[in-house]
């Protein structure tokens, strides 16, 4: 017990996930290779950011990095929540990147944490941060934890590549999770847009929406799509507009699909670089087709929170959680895979041939929040 | 209790009370009133009025009285994730050396099992009821062992020696008891045989009794062993205690529910001969067996080995229960005895189940060995030392042991099978490899040579000399040499793990490998594999299963196959494997993860690429379906409200209501692993399904009534015990129940929900699928590995010392700052010191660190303390491995057995725990001022050099007088001339401070501050288990017993003496009050201070002559003043010569009178004691 002995890990493929699961089980870890090959060897900005959130939140975690960055140890510390707290989570992913693994780690911190993120707040890669509000934060309240204090707050909008966006995520501290069976999809009961245009004209918008709402239209009269034209300060930096879908069942589950749509990054003429981005009117179309398709899977998630998931499962306590998703995605493979590494906790699989689907079950590891304080 | 009810089912014959008599007369003699006979719900009823509340405020408060005991007697229910049968309960007989433990024990295990124990050694597990098990532990005499037993015990009997009272141990198992949950307690009174007066042995039984209530609770059982019969307690005693110990219930203990743990009743040294040959001090692998307690032990967990250290268990397996309950154990024969006990340390029970082996215990006496090796006793022993081979010869010279070896080898070309629990009784009868190897066979050697009558008696040697054999040093040697049992197994085990890898690496079909498995066995391979271990349980589960029929195999290879996709090949876990397994299902086009076919068809590198993109959002290269198309949205009309609900439903059939309980998803399961073809009915014909459904609707249905009633038994059940506590006043229970139905009540619907769900959620997992999933349920009987343990722990392994294995929670093996709240035990005679090394006992562990005391201010800081308050909580912060919030500590500052003080030092709980120890000290910075301004002053010897003043700019500064003010900056130019002509090395000292007055050069300038303390990073677990028990642990000595050892004084600093206070009293200068200001005075407050007088009055001045008359008048005044002045003072002489001898007198005369009033006393009353006596004596006569 003298020595702290590290966990080897290889590439930087699922940091976040690694640094998370080692925070949370406590396992000092090293990652070797990373990137090793490349012409830009070792740690990439968003990555190093996300170490140093890390340490924001954490107590007593060191990292240490080598020269070229293409190993770095990492021994985890205590979550320490608290308020106030603000980080600059960089141009190059956007805040939802570091969202995901945050909102779990706050949750088994010592103090209910209160942090503003600086960034982008939406692009096409990482999920936006309306996603996040309207079906994250609903899948964290089915595995116990508390509605109050959980809260995402979209202060500013920003896009790639100057980003500029703001959102002030707080999120409460549980003692520990509840085991959650959830298998019932239910049927799509209504579906909800979230549109916003950033330093571009609200026409954009209206043509995005009306598209997407044709496809729908069709299938569910309840599709209402919010528009948020921003200006000023709250636009951000860049210019660019976006859409998040979210099809609610009758079950409360939650499927969200999203987009943005931004200039490439080039300094160019804003009239002409959108001439070469797709028109409003595709990305509407296709975004609801992307919608229709996760929705066509089944599953309580959709394929990006399919990850999520699988962590809050595993976390619970030793009871069964028992939950039903669509085709596995690879990033929830990935997760677990990583589960039963850090969390020893394996999952049955088992295909459900009738409904094209995959029901998961598990044991959870009875992670307890040890970090909060006894009064 | 509900027992003694269940007996009667004939009326019991009343009581018929005497009605003329002795007693009667007595009755009525001493009972006079007619209301006292009455009970006193009778007299409610005849006098309503007497007991009516009379005053309201007595009311109230009797009526928060009554909430705040209920409130009190509730407490959150506490989910019981157990399945199955518990693990035996452990009852641990504790007390102090000479009490009668062991010949408890012993007693108790006559009865339940009617074998005589020769000797407890370890734990002794027992078949009490049909459906009780216990396993009875003896409690060491150190302390370290007492530590130890409180973590496990279920049942604690505390022995006392009634002759002698009540003696320390107890009283500090007590509370390492109470500190480590609180399991049930009972006392038990010895050595009463010892009193001679009866009227003695009633009051010493009374007062031991109050003094245990106190101490646990009023009420709380204490049993009387009145005396010895044959050297046995009687049987009658014995009878009702066990009595009472089988209808005793064990509530969960929070620490206890969440960690696993295994009391080990079995300790086996399996590193390689050869090795310990090379190196007898290498470190060395153990097994250790014992049933698994508390919660689910998945395989991975650390565990920390009480005494030794934290292992990673390299290996898990579980065995069949060797001592199972009447009502699992099937009897095969009528020859089969029911095994009713199992204490392999105590070396009992014949059979022994292993892994991959069974041993066999023969009786001494039927053992036969050839007779030059009985004749001479020294060849025996030299055969030992001399060579493997002779052993082997002289094994073989046994014809019946030669047999079974012969029946070994035959059988194993069969057996390819791991003995599991579901099928170790057919396992036994048909396939298992019969070892006759008996561990003693050493001193079954011994014991032919010494004495050749071999008797009962015998076996009470038996252990003692097994003992010696075993766990001696120099014998050591001997004992592996003999055990060839265990060589042999270990090759077996070995070959087993070859065929199982080399099944891994077919994927499937054992039955290939028959051919192979006896041509290995004879190879006998020892080659230590340790990464294979885990690998090997995967695979023994596709070995067990391939007597199923192969509709089910395939089925079921179906399943895992996802999984198989998931997880990869057991041992695997990059993701390069996640090719190989998709190229392996290529029929399943559907179950395939979409990230495959991408992969596949777009670049290669990415397979193995380790520095993918980490992106959860899944991003679909392929085509999206253009969804205007008509058909593609009615294909998908259905999954929206607006379709068809039926079509709906008969799709989301599985999650339809499925949240309680789910049974239909199980048969919906069982459909799909007996093939594809039910799979189209159920998707084509709607009226089956709707059939299916309505089946399904009943089952669940009868499931959910099942399930309350359960659940309402078991609410009544925990109830009871409850009732009969306070039971006097049905009353304020029953408001109690109602009061707590509403909360508790629905949370323990929940659990008993979640428990149920759980119960049948893993109900159609197999066996194999459920270990990896939920782990190893409590109740089995596990056998661990551990790789690389010290060697000290088998040479000092004792079996009087049990061996407690503690599994760890994530994150509870890392080390960091523990903040406890702590209370010195009123009982230890000194306060605690700050930085003394201390041994706490937090969860399994028990480890030495150095605390910081301290307390915590109104402001929220923690100020250090140097030494524990006296009757108060504080806080304590130390370096040590994590345990989670609300565990209790017991500290402990002696571990020597020798001492007669009360050994606990201390009792906390942990608050949290933290890697930042911010704990302040107080520090006072004193400087005097060397030259003042008007509001400035410059102060030095406060600081010692211009950076530390740069540190404190801006800081607070007083003075004695209170005035305040300020640190402004190092003194530099201002200054430096004048100090540098006297002694310049002060220069960077001086700071310059501002104040609200103009300070004083007397002054003395405070500076005060508040440092941080560092809290040593220093733990150091007890292995107290890798040395000779009977050694007191010696750690890391505290500062006053290094003194104390090398004769050191404490040193003195001079400064903290206390000096004589010097306080000359203060001149001030007269009070000045400018001119100015006097001018504008009114002439009320204006000083009136005029010029003295040089020429004294008119009236002094004078001079008074006297007239001749007057004088002589004045003469006689004089003459007569002096008379009577003369008069008063002889008189009052006289008077007070008078006075004294009066009271001499007075004395004198008092003295004899007290005497006299004495004596008259005196014979006063002894006539009175005589009258007494008389009258006493007269009636009886």
């Amino acid at each position: 017990m003298g020595k702290i002995q590290y966990k080897q890990l290889k590439g930087s493929q699922n940091m976040r996930l690694r640094l998370l699961l080692s925070t949370l089980s406590s396992t000092p870890i090293i990652i070797e290779d990373i990137r090793a090959e490349e012409t830009l060897p070792g740690l990439r900005p968003y990555e190093l950011s996300f170490l140093r959130l890390l340490e924001e939140v954490s107590d007593d975690c060191s990292v240490e990095i080598n020269e070229t960055g293409t190993k770095f140890k990492y021994k985890p510390g205590i979550v320490m929540g608290g308020r106030h707290l603000v980080h600059d989570c960089g141009t190059l992913r956007s805040i939802g990147y570091f969202l995901e693994p945050l909102i779990v780690l706050g949750l088994f911190g010592k103090k209910p944490l209160t942090i503003k993120l600086k960034g982008i707040t939406n692009d096409s890669k990482d999920p936006s941060v309306d996603t996040f509000q309207k079906t994250t934060l609903p899948i964290l309240k089915q595995f116990g934890v508390p509605p109050e204090g959980l809260e995402l707050k979209i202060v500013n909008r920003g896009v790639p590549p100057k980003g500029g966006g703001e959102v002030i995520l707080s999120v409460p501290i549980v003692k520990e999770l509840e085991a959650a069976i959830w298998i019932d999809e239910g049927l799509v009961r209504r579906i909800r847009g979230y549109s916003f245009s950033a330093r571009v004209s609200s026409q954009f918008e209206n043509e995005m929406l009306h598209k997407a709402r044709g496809i729908f239209n069709r299938l569910l009269p309840d599709v209402h799509i919010y528009t948020d034209h921003k200006a000023g300060v709250q636009a951000g930096e860049s210019p660019g507009y976006g859409i998040t879908l979210v099809a609610e069942t009758t079950s409360g589950c939650c499927i969200s699909a999203d987009t943005a749509v931004y200039r490439g990054g080039e300094e160019e003429d804003e009239f002409e670089e959108k001439k070469e981005l797709s028109p409003p009117g595709d990305i509407g179309e296709k975004i609801a087709a992307t919608l229709l398709a996760e929705i066509e899977q089944g599953g309580v998630v959709d394929s990006t929170h399919q990850g999520l998931l699988f962590l809050l499962c595993a976390l619970c306590p030793p009871d069964v959680s028992k939950v039903r998703v669509g085709k596995l995605s690879p990033y929830g493979i990935e997760v677990l895979r990583h589960i039963s590494d850090f969390l020893k906790v394996k999952f049955s699989i088992k295909p459900d041939p009738a409904t094209n689907t995959v029901i998961l079950k598990c044991v959870g590891c009875g992670l307890k929040n040890l970090s909060r304080k006894a009064s | 209790m509900g027992k003694d009810g269940e007996g009667g089912g004939q009326p019991h014959k009343s009581h018929r009370v005497r009605k003329s008599g002795a007693s009667a007369k007595k009755k009525s003699k001493s009972k006079p009133n007619s209301t006292e006979g009455l009970s006193k719900e009778q007299q409610k009823i005849n006098n309503p009025k007497a007991f009516a509340f009379t005053s309201s405020k007595k009311a109230k408060r009797l009526q928060s009285r009554a909430t705040e005991k209920e409130q009190k007697r509730l407490h959150l229910p506490t989910i019981d994730r157990n399945i199955g049968e518990p693990a035996p309960f452990v009852v641990v007989v504790q007390g102090p050396p000479q009490v009668g433990k062991s010949l408890l024990i012993k007693c108790l295990v006559k009865h339940y099992t009617k074998h005589n124990l020769p000797e407890v050694q370890g734990p002794v597990t027992i078949v009490s009821g049909k459906q009780r098990r216990l396993q009875f532990v003896e409690c060491p005499n150190d302390i370290n062992g007492m530590i130890d037993c409180a973590k496990f015990a279920d049942l604690a009997l505390l022995l006392i020696d009634g002759s002698y009272g009540f003696e320390m141990e107890t009283f500090e198992f007590l509370n390492i008891l109470q500190n480590h949950g609180f399991p049930r307690v009972m006392g038990v009174l010895t050595h009463l045989d010892k009193f001679e007066d009866v009227k003695k042995l009633k009051k010493t039984k009374q007062r031991l009794k109050h003094r245990f209530w106190t101490e646990i609770y009023d009420g709380a059982k204490l049993f009387y062993l009145s005396g010895l019969i044959h050297g046995k307690y009687t049987k009658r005693e014995v009878h009702n205690l066990a009595r009472f110990i089988s209808v005793m219930k064990f509530p969960p203990l929070s620490w206890r529910a969440s960690h696993p743990y295994i009391l080990v009743d079995r300790f086996e040294d399996v590193t390689p001969p050869e090795k310990v040959h090379m190196n007898s001090k290498c470190d060395r692998n153990v097994t250790l067996y014992g049933y698994l307690r508390g919660c689910n032990m998945k395989k991975g967990t650390k565990a920390h080995i009480a005494g030794v250290g934290d292992y990673h268990l390299s290996g898990v397996t579980a065995l069949a229960d060797p001592c199972p309950l009447p009502s699992v154990a099937k009897k095969k024969g009528l020859r089969d005895k029911e095994k009713l006990f199992y204490a392999p340390m105590s070396g009992l029970g014949e059979l022994l189940y292993d892994k991959d082996a069974v041993y066999i215990n023969i009786n001494d006496h039927f053992v036969q060995f050839s007779k030059d090796d009985g004749a001479n006793p020294e060849g025996s022993e030299k055969g030992k030392q001399r060579d493997v081979g002779v052993e082997l010869v002289k094994s073989l010279q046994n014809t019946k042991y030669s047999v079974d070896e012969k029946l070994e080898k035959s059988n194993i070309s069969v057996f390819g099978k791991k003995p599991h629990i579901s099928e170790a009784p057919e396992a036994v009868g048909r396939d298992v490899l019969l070892e006759p190897v008996d561990h003693y066979e050493s001193d079954i050697k011994d014991e032919d040579s010494d004495s050749d009558e071999e008797d009962d008696t015998d076996d009470e040697n038996d252990p003692e000399s097994l003992e010696k054999d075993l766990w001696t040093q120099s014998n050591y040697k001997e004992e592996i040499d003999l055990d060839r049992g265990r060589v042999r197994r270990k090759a077996v085990f070995e070959n087993e793990m070859d065929i199982d890898n080399k099944d891994s690496g077919e994927d499937d079909d054992s039955d290939s490998g028959e051919d192979d498995e006896t041509e290995k066995d004879n190879e006998a391979m020892l080659s230590d594999s340790g990464s294979s271990d885990d690998k090997e349980e995967d695979e023994m589960g596709n070995i067990s299963k391939w007597k199923e029929s192969l509709l089910e195999r395939t089925a079921s290879r179906r399943n895992i196959n996802l999984e198989q996709l998931v997880y990869g090949t057991a041992g695997s876990k990059s993701s390069g494997d996640m090719k190989d397994a998709g190229e392996e299902e290529s029929d399943e086009e559907f179950f395939k993860p979409k990230g495959e076919g991408k992969k596949k068809s777009n670049e290669g590198i990415n397979d193995n690429d380790v520095d993918i993109d980490d992106c959860s959002k899944f991003v679909s290269t392929g085509s999206l379906k253009d969804w205007k198309n008509e058909d593609l949205i009615e294909s998908i009309r259905d999954r929206f409200v607006t379709g068809k609900w039926s079509n709906a439903k008969l799709r989301n059939e599985l999650s339809e209501g499925t949240v309680g309980d789910d049974d239909e998803v199980h048969g919906d399961f069982e459909d799909l692993e007996t093939g594809q073809k039910y799979e189209g009915d159920h998707a084509d014909d709607v009226g089956n399904s709707n059939k299916d459904d309505a089946l399904a609707a009943e089952e669940r249905k009868l499931k959910k009534l099942a399930l309350r009633a359960k659940f309402d038994a078991q609410y009544n059940g925990s109830e009871a015990p409850d009732e009969e506590d306070d039971g006097d006043d049905d009353t304020k229970t029953n408001r109690g129940q109602s009061n707590g139905d509403g909360y508790s009540d629905t949370l323990k619907e929940k659990m008993e929900l979640q428990k149920q769900t759980n119960i049948a959620e893993l109900a159609d997992v197999d066996e194999d699928k459920r270990v990896e999933i939920e782990g190893f349920r409590t109740g089995t009987y596990l056998r661990i590995e551990v790789r690389d343990v010290p060697y000290e722990m088998v040479d000092n392994f004792n079996p009087f010392h049990p061996i407690l294995v503690g599994g760890l929670a994530l994150g509870e093996d890392s080390v960091g700052y523990m903040q406890v709240r702590l209370k010195r035990h009123r009982w230890h005679k000194k306060v605690l010191k700050t930085r003394d090394p201390i041994i706490m006992s937090i969860g399994w562990r028990r480890y030495q660190t150095v605390p910081i005391y301290s307390i915590e201010d109104r402001n929220g800081r923690l100020r250090m303390l140097k030494y524990t308050p006296e009757h108060m909580h504080c806080l304590a912060m130390f370096w040590g491995p994590l345990a989670p919030p609300h565990t209790g500590v017991v500290a402990i500052q002696n571990l020597s057995n020798n001492q007669a003080s009360f050994r606990i030092t201390a009792t906390a709980t942990v608050l949290e725990f933290n890697h930042a120890a911010k704990i302040m000290k107080k520090l006072k910075l004193v400087g005097t001022p060397c030259k003042i301004f008007k509001k400035t002053a410059f102060i030095q010897d406060m600081f010692t050099s211009d950076l530390e003043i740069a540190r404190f700019e801006g800081a607070s500064v007083r003075t004695v007088s209170g005035i305040r003010g300020q640190v402004k900056k190092a003194a530099k130019g201002e200054i430096s001339n004048k100090p540098s002509k006297k002694g310049g090395g002060k220069e960077g000292a001086i700071v310059r401070c501002t104040f609200e007055d103009k300070i004083k050069m007397g002054d003395t300038v405070f500076l005060r501050a508040w440092i941080q303390v560092e809290v040593p990073r220093f733990y150091n677990p007890l292995t107290t288990a890798l040395q000779p028990r009977d050694k007191t642990w010696q750690g890391m000595k505290t500062v006053a017993e290094l003194r104390r050892e090398h004769n050191l004084q404490v040193p003195v600093n001079k400064d903290s003496l206390y000096r004589p206070v010097e306080r000359r009293p203060r001149k001030f200068n007269p009070l000045v009050i400018p001119k100015s200001l006097q001018a504008a005075l009114p002439f009320a407050s204006k000083p009136k201070d005029l010029a003295a007088r040089k020429r004294p009055l008119l009236e002094n001045r004078r001079a008074v002559v006297m007239e001749p008359h007057e004088r002589k008048v004045h003469k006689l005044v004089q003459h007569l003043q002096l008379l009577k002045t003369e008069k008063t003072r002889k008189q009052k002489r006289k008077e007070a010569e008078k006075r004294k001898v009066l009271a001499v007198e007075k004395s004198k005369e008092e003295q004899i009178s007290k005497k006299r009033q004495r004596e008259e006393r005196r014979v006063r009353y002894r006539e009175e004691d005589k009258m007494k006596k008389k009258i006493r004596r007269n009636p009886q006569s």
